[in-house]
């Protein structure tokens, strides 16, 4: 579903969020520091700060909702990803190097655009939960009339 | 709600984009970025409404809403959770929203067509931290907003305005007055243009040249905008949108789409950041515009904006005040030109060509100005070159059909200070200087070769 180009967009280290919502439609949200595709692209995992966790997987365990959205500080290029929780587990150590190259290439984004990124340094990124969603949808969210519209 | 959103406005200046979540009534949920999310009350924001979205018919089905914001001075993230109130499409707030969106958009050629289509305004029911994104101490430090230093910064100001001596140093008190006591330090003051819908640049103050003449037209960048809708305007994080308009503008040159202008470029940072514009205004009618603007993406607080948005109605009264002063000092003045012997011109060593036209007079091949300014800048020289005069009046030139001077407010007195101005900084060696109220004397360091073309 993901595609070779649009995974490599999406892992070059860009603003990631993600969204659920619990019983009451009451939305919960975490910043995600990485996020790796997987072969194929039907699925996709997304690193999840322990401290920002809670809410976020209680509603996933509860109805298995997601939505991610990606955005590139330099372009305001973005989309957003639809899924549906399969698993999570602690992220092993042998992640943290990936999550700390994406989330040292969001600060060079932010470097660019003239945004202070070394305060954000002080973000917590780690240890993280590694939330595995799969994909059941994908929009372009770059700002224009063709915001919200299927990527194919 | 814990934390009071007074203390967040910081967070409310779109430098660092906000994400928006909703769900659908199936439970489908929806995350989103927002370029800005304005604070609308103690306990309301508004965010804005530009495209038919997702999130938008999510809130119609499911009035639960989260923004989470990050603070740019400490980097401190905060969650806002939010209950759907209504839609607005006129009024102070939508005005508010619509006319940054409308600067921005001018700046990128884009106006009318990024444009707001709602302010639709929340209720903030719970404020807290963000876990995962801890603040820090400011990074610049700053003097918190302290009411008993502002009232006598602006005595200050006051003080000043009031030692200033005509129209001139008048403007030149308050932008220098802006930079020594506030730390604004660029500041520009446009004025009307002789031509409906157009502003003049008539003094500026931090930047490498003086810039006066520099034109801009109305609704064209923050003092377009500012002056078309007579309202305040504050941005941040501008450089961007500014970067991408200066490109587009040069590439459209070079294809011969915009015809060439002489026109002057305004002076303004090459990057600024944050802009604040003000109109001046009194009982309704445009004075002029004063912009300040920094290369710190963040430099306006509250405070700041609140300040010289004070300032603006009392700088309204003061220049419109030493226009009318100057004008009435033509009264004073005698009532026909000082007479002088014929002086013989010294070797020309600057070419003066007015093209009468385009009414517009060039130095040695370069602009120097038009419309009226040249006019009288041509009479004068004329009038030195065949009888050797150096005094002038404002009255003669008044009484001078063939400079058409309007009948009702001709706004001579403006006109020759921007004429003064656009001579000390191209042709410093043709001086026009003020020898008492409503006169002025014209004085040459070298000769002047006078030529006239259609």
């Amino acid at each position: 579903m993901i595609d070779d180009a649009l995974a490599a967009f999406l892992q070059q280290g860009l603003a990631i969020n993600i969204g659920t919502r619990n019983a009451a439609l009451e939305p919960h949200a975490a910043y995600v520091p990485a996020a790796t595709v997987e072969p194929g692209g039907t699925h996709l995992t997304v690193f999840v700060p322990v401290v920002a966790a809670d809410e976020v997987v209680a509603d996933l365990r509860d109805n298995g909702q997601a939505a991610l959205v990606f955005a590139r500080p330099e372009d305001d290029r973005a989309c957003q990803v639809k899924g549906v929780f399969e698993s999570v587990r602690l992220a092993g150590d042998d992640e943290r190097q990936a999550v700390q190259i994406q989330y040292a290439g969001f600060m060079r984004q932010l470097d660019t655009i003239g945004t202070p990124g070394e305060s954000t340094r002080q973000w917590v990124i780690w240890p993280c939960l590694a939330v595995r969603l799969r994909v059941t949808a994908l929009y372009s969210q770059t700002p224009g009339p063709d915001a919200g519209a299927p990527l194919s | 709600m814990s934390v009071c959103l007074d203390t967040l406005t910081s967070c409310f200046q779109g430098l660092i984009p906000a994400t928006l979540y909703t769900s659908a009534a199936d439970g489908t949920p929806n995350a989103a970025y927002l370029s800005h999310v304005e604070y609308v009350d103690s306990t309301h924001v508004a965010l804005s409404f530009q495209f038919f979205n997702k999130s938008r018919r999510n809130v119609a089905e499911n009035p639960h809403a989260l923004v989470r914001v990050v603070d740019p001075d400490t980097q401190q993230g905060w969650e806002l959770r939010l209950r759907f109130v209504r839609s607005e499409t006129a009024g102070p707030l939508f005005d508010r929203m619509a006319l940054r969106i409308e600067a921005i958009a001018s700046y990128c050629g884009m106006k009318g067509v990024f444009k707001l289509l709602a302010a639709d305004v929340y209720e903030v029911v719970v404020v807290r931290k963000v876990p995962e994104q801890p603040g820090q101490p400011a990074l610049v430090a700053r003097r918190p907003p302290d009411a008993v230093f502002t009232m006598r910064a602006l005595q200050e100001l006051s003080a000043r305005i009031n030692r200033a001596d005509g129209l001139g140093p008048l403007l030149d008190a308050i932008l220098r007055g802006l930079d020594e006591i506030f730390g604004f330090s660029h500041s520009m003051i446009l004025l009307p243009g002789e031509h409906p819908g157009t502003l003049v640049t008539i003094a500026t103050h931090g930047y490498p040249g003086n810039g006066a003449g520099a034109e801009a037209r109305f609704g064209e960048g923050i003092t377009g905008v500012v002056a078309e809708a007579m309202k305040p305007i504050r941005i941040s994080g501008l450089m961007r949108g500014m970067l991408y308009t200066y490109a587009a503008r040069f590439r459209a040159e070079e294809k011969g789409w915009c015809p060439a202008e002489r026109r002057i470029p305004l002076p303004g940072l090459a990057n600024p950041e944050s802009q604040l514009g003000v109109p001046l205004v009194v009982r309704g009618e445009l004075v002029g515009v004063l912009c300040i603007e920094s290369e710190t993406p963040y430099r306006f607080h509250e405070d700041d904006r609140a300040t010289v948005e004070l300032l603006g109605a009392y700088l309204a009264i003061a220049i419109q005040n030493a226009m009318l002063r100057e004008e009435d000092a033509v009264d004073e003045a005698s009532t026909g030109p000082a007479p002088a012997a014929p002086a013989a011109m010294p070797a020309a060593s600057r070419e003066v060509m007015f093209y009468r036209g385009d009414e517009c007079v060039m130095v040695d091949g370069e602009y120097l100005i038009r419309g009226l300014p040249a006019k009288v800048l041509w009479k004068v020289l004329k009038a030195h070159a065949a009888e050797g005069r150096t005094e002038f009046t404002n009255r003669e030139l008044r009484l001078d059909k063939s400079l058409q001077l309007p009948e009702y407010k001709d706004n001579l007195e403006t006109r020759l200070l921007l004429l003064r101005r656009r001579l000390e900084e191209k042709c410093p060696d043709i001086r026009l200087v003020p020898s008492g109220r409503g006169r002025f004397t014209l004085e040459l360091r070298g000769g002047v070769a006078l030529i006239e073309r259609a």
